[in-house]
């Protein structure tokens, strides 16, 4: 295997409750959570608690580890600085002041920025509960009990397989580029930006060439095997009453935490 | 892993200083989120009808592979400054090489594997983040690419020129989408976030045009059959 697929396949095994859980109760259960948990409004910090409430219980039923979700929680970290600037500009009661910049943060601003970072991390912990207990492949498939088109399933599923096949070439491609770009610690090393994006560019259309004459081998044997234009997929399972319910429950307990707090 | 690897693996999963579009749950409103939903399903819904149609039974394992390679490209880093490094976005190489249908179906499939699988950009944010990434570069990206191309003919200047400014000025697009997004949810004041949103995203801008033209650059002189106008004036 190679290093790609570690970075690419999210899927941790284990034996738990969640990971025997399937995908198509799980999918829309973590969806519809995440979408009452963007509902809460700015300050109400007894419905984030409340929201937050079920995700070190899903931790401990998933046996992932809490290390784990929390490491890969703080993937959206960055966007937080889009946030940021509510604190100096929403008006309200100053806290403090910025040295320098004569920039006053109000308690408002604080308690909009808090609110927003808040929800952010309890949607994306519980997606990466859903992603690190269910294989990608269920996952995908389990996009058809949301009503996504069939054919947009099979293009992502396909732009999932080849991601490993695609993936390695760019690597590759990657890995010659830099074995061709020795450099001296301290001097200067290529030529302009301008010079380098055009070098990656290069990279890329070569990559896409390689991509398309790829999907025309895979098309051609596609069709060797029979394929006239629709893919087949291996029957479904029955999808077990317990995992829906459970599944709904997740999603009603949401709700229910935010008809409380919008009708208080 | 070598350092390279590691940035490249970062590039593709946002972290690297490249397009700062996906947006996170949470960062969007609730009214926001589901008008996103509304523009994106319908837009996307026309495409992938239309994408099918023109592409018969080739779709899925054209449009798939193609989706792997927008992904695989976003990886293609290269070195700017201080130990950043740019990256691309793909709405505007898409849709100059693959046309609009195709490109929205392939930018839907990019951007909805890294919300499912990789939580870059939010799964209720999803309609959004494929609008601002998937649609509105796209949209942009092929007007651009269109307009110099009525006036002049279709020489390999042209092309190329057309491409850098439609890369540059799509990434642009989805920019400022994004920040009315953000602003319109109350999570960022207009007057501070799209500057910039717009700044950041020039420069970025101009490394997305470049990567562009160069790939297209690439595609002309090797295949150029495979870029719409170009096969009889290959230069």
């Amino acid at each position: 295997m190679s290093a790609l697929a570690g970075f690419l396949d999210r899927y941790q095994e284990r034996e738990s409750l969640l990971h025997r859980l399937d995908a198509r109760a799980k999918l829309p259960a973590a969806l519809g959570f995440i979408v009452a948990v963007t509902f809460t409004r700015e300050g109400e910090w007894l419905t984030l608690a409340l929201l937050f409430a079920p995700i070190p219980l899903l931790v401990a039923l998933s046996r992932l580890g809490a290390a784990l979700v929390l490491r890969r929680s703080l993937l959206a970290l960055p966007f937080v600085a889009t946030a940021i600037p509510l604190v100096f500009t929403r008006p309200g009661d100053p806290v403090f002041e910025l040295p320098l910049t004569g920039w006053t943060a109000s308690a408002e601003g604080i308690r909009a920025v808090a609110t927003i970072m808040a929800r952010a991390w309890i949607a994306v912990l519980t997606a990466v509960i859903l992603v690190a207990t269910t294989p990608a492949v269920e996952l995908l498939r389990a996009l058809r009990s949301l009503r996504v088109p069939a054919l947009l399933i099979s293009t992502i599923s396909f732009a999932y397989r080849y991601l490993y096949v695609v993936g390695d070439e760019a690597q590759r491609m990657i890995r010659a580029r830099d074995s061709r770009s020795a450099t001296i610690p301290g001097a200067r090393a290529g030529r302009s930006v301008a010079w380098r994006a055009g070098v990656a560019g290069r990279m890329v259309g070569s990559l896409f060439v390689r991509s398309l004459e790829r999907s025309e081998r895979v098309y051609a044997a596609m069709q060797a095997r029979g394929y006239h234009g629709e893919l087949r997929f291996l029957h479904n399972p029955p999808l077990p009453r317990t995992d829906l319910a459970l599944g709904a429950a997740l999603v009603a307990y949401g709700a229910l935490v935010q008809a409380a707090a919008y009708l208080r | 892993m070598t350092p390279s690897f590691a940035t490249g693996i970062a590039a593709g999963a946002g972290l690297a200083p490249g397009p700062a579009l996906h947006i996170p749950d949470g960062f969007v409103s609730a009214p926001v989120a589901a008008a996103g939903w509304v523009a994106t399903v319908a837009v996307v819904a026309l495409s992938v009808r239309v994408a099918n149609r023109r592409l018969e039974e080739r779709a899925v394992p054209l449009m798939g592979v193609m989706a792997a390679f927008i992904f695989a490209a976003q990886m293609m880093n290269f070195p700017v400054a201080g130990g950043t490094s740019g990256h691309l976005l793909g709405g505007a190489l898409a849709v100059v090489l693959l046309g609009p249908w195709a490109a929205i179906v392939v930018m839907t499939a990019v951007v909805g594997l890294q919300a499912l699988l990789f939580q870059d950009g939010g799964l209720a944010a999803l309609g959004a983040n494929v609008l601002n990434m998937g649609i509105v570069t796209i949209a942009v990206g092929w007007a651009v690419y269109r307009i110099p191309r009525l006036v002049a003919r279709d020489s390999r200047p042209v092309l190329l020129g057309a491409a850098f400014v439609a890369g540059w000025i799509s990434v642009e697009a989805g920019a400022i989408a994004t920040a009315f997004m953000l602003a319109l949810s109350g999570t960022s004041p207009l007057n501070v976030v799209l500057p910039a949103m717009v700044g950041v995203h020039a420069l970025i801008g101009i490394g997305e045009g470049l990567i562009t033209a160069a790939a297209i650059a690439f595609v002309l002189s090797t295949r150029p059959d495979l870029i719409p106008g170009a096969a009889p004036t290959r230069a």
